[in-house]
């Protein structure tokens, strides 16, 4: 408690819109991915909540303290390059904010999520959970016609048709990209953590425990 | 001392708190400029596009300012926690020169440095293994080497040089 931080070290704790962004976003795929049908009412609120969190992540990369900010971590692949290779040897630097391949996950996951989001939100026609909520409810009431409205919708102008064909596409692509990232992301903090002999995973919960 | 991990507590809670309300505000806000881009296809020159895309505009500088705002409080609680480590240091430096230009033994500087957290003569026997009487002997040369009259005033001696020259005057 008493040690003073030096700017060589990395948060000792992230701050809490890091935090919240990193483990909303991460429980929302996951949900969107394995436990929800795509098209449900909590599928598209689940995306839209990820579109928030995005987007407010990366105005707090702009706007944020030092380590958040997108010019404590550049994308650097030579650097990331470089770090893998001496995580290999077992000899790491300490960084002020995510390592190099950290880094450039975290540039690759926010890509990802960027486009899983708009091509979500391109198979929708945008619908918010609120429109998609009340076309499921009038079309359970018996009021078909909202599904008509859509149809139409796609079969009135053939390049929509296609657009949306190729969004569906994309979508579920970078949706399994997206996994893969994730479980590569935790092999990494896991091999860093070892390297470096200190928890990874205590800054971005709760931090150290007092004594 | 008791008090600086309160004051911790209290920031983090704070700025969770804050951290949260920016979440809702720029789901809100997500929300809104959707629904102003589907308003901008249906018909840009109605009053309600026009309406809703000022709001809208206020929401989003509302997050700004609120960005800004809760980075300034986390520098500002980490400029704090900073500033009593070095508080913290400075004051331990003081006190290991100045046992050192006492001329304390190693012993008696880790019985004169527990004094001076607070432990008495019971505590600090039980801390090091040794007896009271031990422990009132050291403090007692302790004391004679300082030229101090009592715990009291061997307290006092680093207090003082804290609070500085300033006396204030009997009310």
């Amino acid at each position: 408690m008493a040690t003073p931080r030096t700017t060589a070290a990395p948060p000792s704790l992230w701050d809490p819109v890091v935090r919240i962004t990193h483990w909303g976003i991460a429980v929302s795929v996951l949900v969107n991915a394995a436990l929800d049908e795509g098209g449900s009412l909590l599928h598209v609120s689940l995306g839209w909540l990820v579109l928030a969190l995005l987007v407010l992540r990366l105005v707090w990369g702009v706007l944020g303290p030092r380590e958040a900010r997108f010019s404590a971590f550049p994308p650097n692949p030579v650097a990331a390059l470089r770090h893998v290779r001496q995580l290999a040897s077992g000899r790491v630097r300490h960084y002020p904010s995510h390592n190099p391949a950290g880094a450039l996950m975290a540039y690759a996951f926010w890509a990802c999520l960027a486009l899983v989001t708009v091509t979500g939100l391109v198979m929708t026609g945008g619908a918010t959970p609120m429109q998609v909520a009340d076309d499921k409810a009038a079309v359970a009431s018996g009021d078909w016609s909202a599904l008509i409205r859509e149809s139409e919708g796609e079969s009135s102008e053939d390049g929509d048709n296609s657009l949306r064909h190729t969004a569906e596409e994309v979508h579920e692509v970078v949706a399994n990209l997206l996994l893969i990232l994730a479980a590569l992301h935790v092999v990494g903090v896991f091999v860093e953590a070892r390297a470096l002999r200190r928890s990874l995973v205590a800054p971005m919960v709760l931090g150290q425990r007092r004594k | 001392m008791t008090a600086a991990p309160d004051i911790i507590t209290a920031g983090r809670r704070q700025t969770a708190a804050l951290s949260i309300f920016l979440v809702v505000q720029t789901l809100g806000t997500v929300f809104f400029v959707g629904d102003v881009i589907g308003d901008l296809r249906a018909d840009p020159m109605s009053v309600h596009f026009i309406f809703e895309a000022v709001v809208t505009a206020a929401l989003v500088l509302g997050i700004l300012f609120g960005t800004f705002a809760l980075r300034r409080t986390i520098e500002l609680l980490r400029a704090q926690d900073q500033a009593l480590a070095v508080a913290r240091g400075a004051l331990s430096d003081v006190i290991d020169r100045q046992f050192q230009a006492w001329a304390l033994t190693p012993a008696e500087r880790d019985v004169g440095f527990l004094a001076l957290k607070g432990l008495d003569v019971a505590e600090i026997a039980e801390l090091r293994g040794a007896a009271q009487g031990t422990v009132r002997a050291q403090l007692t040369r302790i004391y004679s080497k300082a030229g101090v009259s009592g715990r009291a005033q061997f307290a006092a001696f680093f207090v003082e040089d804290l609070l500085g020259a300033a006396v204030p005057a009997a009310a």
